[in-house]
């Protein structure tokens, strides 16, 4: 079964910029995709798209097989509830502890202060920041809060993992690290795509490829690699 | 923030309130002046009671007037007599040189001028039996003209106030929720619904306009009280206008005072709810 389905989409900006042409892609329940390409190739617009941020301009994209281009506002709320994602800038509540941050996901959608107990340290333990539970964000390293943040994406447990270039501000050693981590998520059977540049981590971990230029996709590999 | 946006409601809210209350006081005394605009009607001293019997009926019949009040030859020395007490000017007097008069009220001001003419022939004499018809006639029309021009300044201050208290209030409350837009952020990526976001955010709106008004209200409270309310006195005792804000029978104050307080709460719920939209599109 396709968990995400892109079919003939294109995306336009307001400032008449195209940003995806025609693009069609499927991701299979429990896949890892890396989506690779320079800057301004439209790997960021398509993680927008599936979290609908931001409207297609054409065709159609489907989430666990439902078209979720003429889904209501009321109801994207639930959509991203199925989709964890991170980003490379972290996004985490500065005058919030690493427990507050990830309770504060799901808080806001209204899950008990009792399941919030238990289901955020056991996360905090599957990143392996369990001992850190109350630092802040600036308390931190790079490394440690994008961790958090991939806590804070998961802890729901969504079939879906977006990142967009989740180690673009980590050295090589911490993005490793990410990567491991991101490869145990992706093992327990949730989907991963994630956005990148980074052509070592490409390289090494060896799993389909999407590349994309100028808007279309130009390369669609199994076991691939960042650079033919 | 959450004290910048209720200093904020509570300085312009009071500035507006203050100002109500004086343009209030301000209408009120022009318009007690307005009513207070008469015509005097004397009367040749040959006329005879039946003349002055019929004049007095005519006159009462006339839609525009309000009050009659006739004064004899007698009353009118009396009242010379009250008002120049101790005057020099008394023991010049002798006989009775004053006239008898009519002296009447209009319930509409503005037809003095309509009225006065009815004592005038189309020669432009006055009908007999009448000697002469007092009104102010310039001043009476220069006064309609200001108030119609005060009030309709007042209007505008009023609504220009406003209109500065709301787009004040407005932005500081958009830039609070503007220091937080990242909280809204993360809140909308995880899938908190669009009123998980927005009920906290205007409960604070609503709660920094209703207490930002409540402070505007006791410092107008505090100022009506140690200082408009002395102008008051002085202007009841100077030109007895009797419809003022604080002094005045309808507790007009009170209305200023719950206005205020209303206006502040929904300023401050449509202020927040209007600047969330912005950030609540992600």
């Amino acid at each position: 079964m396709n968990m995400i389905e892109l079919r003939n989409v294109t995306k336009i900006y307001e400032d008449k910029t195209v940003a995806l042409k025609n693009i069609n892609l499927s991701i299979k329940k429990g896949e890892f995709v890396f989506i690779v390409g320079p800057s301004g190739s439209g790997k960021s617009t398509i993680i927008k798209i599936l979290i609908k941020e931001i409207p297609v301009s054409g065709g159609a994209v489907f989430i666990s097989g439902r078209n979720i281009c003429n889904l209501k506002t009321s109801r994207v709320p639930q959509l991203r509830r199925n989709i964890g994602s991170v980003f490379q800038d972290f996004k985490l509540l500065p005058n919030k502890t690493a427990f507050e941050n990830i309770a504060f996901a799901l808080e806001v959608i209204g899950k008990p202060s009792y399941v919030i107990k238990i289901q955020v340290p056991q996360v905090l333990k599957l990143v392996g920041l369990e001992h850190k539970m109350h630092s802040y964000p600036h308390q931190l390293s790079a490394g440690e809060q994008q961790r958090v943040s991939i806590a804070r994406a998961f802890v729901n447990r969504p079939p879906i993992l977006l990142a967009d270039e989740p180690t673009g501000n980590l050295d090589p050693a911490t993005s490793e690290g990410i990567m491991k981590l991101l490869s145990r998520i992706n093992l327990i059977g949730t989907t991963v795509a994630m956005a990148t540049h980074d052509k070592n981590i490409v390289n090494s971990m060896r799993r389909r490829v999407v590349e994309l230029e100028d808007g279309e996709i130009i390369r669609d590999q199994k076991r691939g690699v960042y650079g033919v | 923030m959450f004290f910048t946006a209720i200093s904020t409601v509570a300085i312009t809210l009071f500035i507006v309130g203050f100002f109500l209350i004086i343009i209030y006081d301000i209408q009120g005394i022009l318009t007690s002046i307005k009513s207070q605009v008469e015509l005097a009607v004397y009367l040749k001293d040959n006329t005879t009671q039946e003349f002055k019997d019929y004049l007095e009926n005519e006159i009462k019949s006339w839609d525009e007037v309000s009050e009659v009040i006739y004064i004899s030859k007698e009353q009118a020395l009396e009242r010379f007599k009250k008002e120049n007490e101790g005057s020099e000017i008394l023991k010049e007097i002798q006989g009775n040189p004053l006239p008898a008069s009519f002296e009447i009220r209009l319930s509409n001001p503005e037809k003095v001028e309509q009225v006065a003419l009815r004592f005038m022939t189309r020669e432009g004499e006055f009908v007999e039996g009448i000697d002469d018809v007092i009104f102010g006639q310039n001043y009476v029309q220069k006064l309609f003209s200001i108030t119609a021009i005060t009030g309709s300044i007042a209007f505008l201050i009023i609504i220009m106030l406003l209109m500065a208290a709301i787009v004040l209030i407005f932005n500081t409350i958009r830039l609070s929720i503007h220091a937080r837009r990242k909280e809204i952020e993360v809140m909308k990526l995880v899938g908190a619904t669009n009123w998980f976001v927005r009920i906290p955010f205007i409960f604070e709106g609503f709660f920094e306009g209703f207490i930002g008004s409540l402070i505007s209200v006791v410092l107008l409270y505090f100022m009506s009280n140690y200082l408009l309310i002395r102008g008051e006195k002085a202007i009841i005792d100077t030109l007895h206008v009797k419809d003022l804000t604080i002094l005045g029978p309808n507790n007009i104050i009170l209305y200023i005072y719950a206005g205020i307080v209303v206006l502040g709460g929904l300023i401050g719920i449509l202020s927040s709810g209007f600047a969330l939209k912005r950030y609540i599109r992600v």
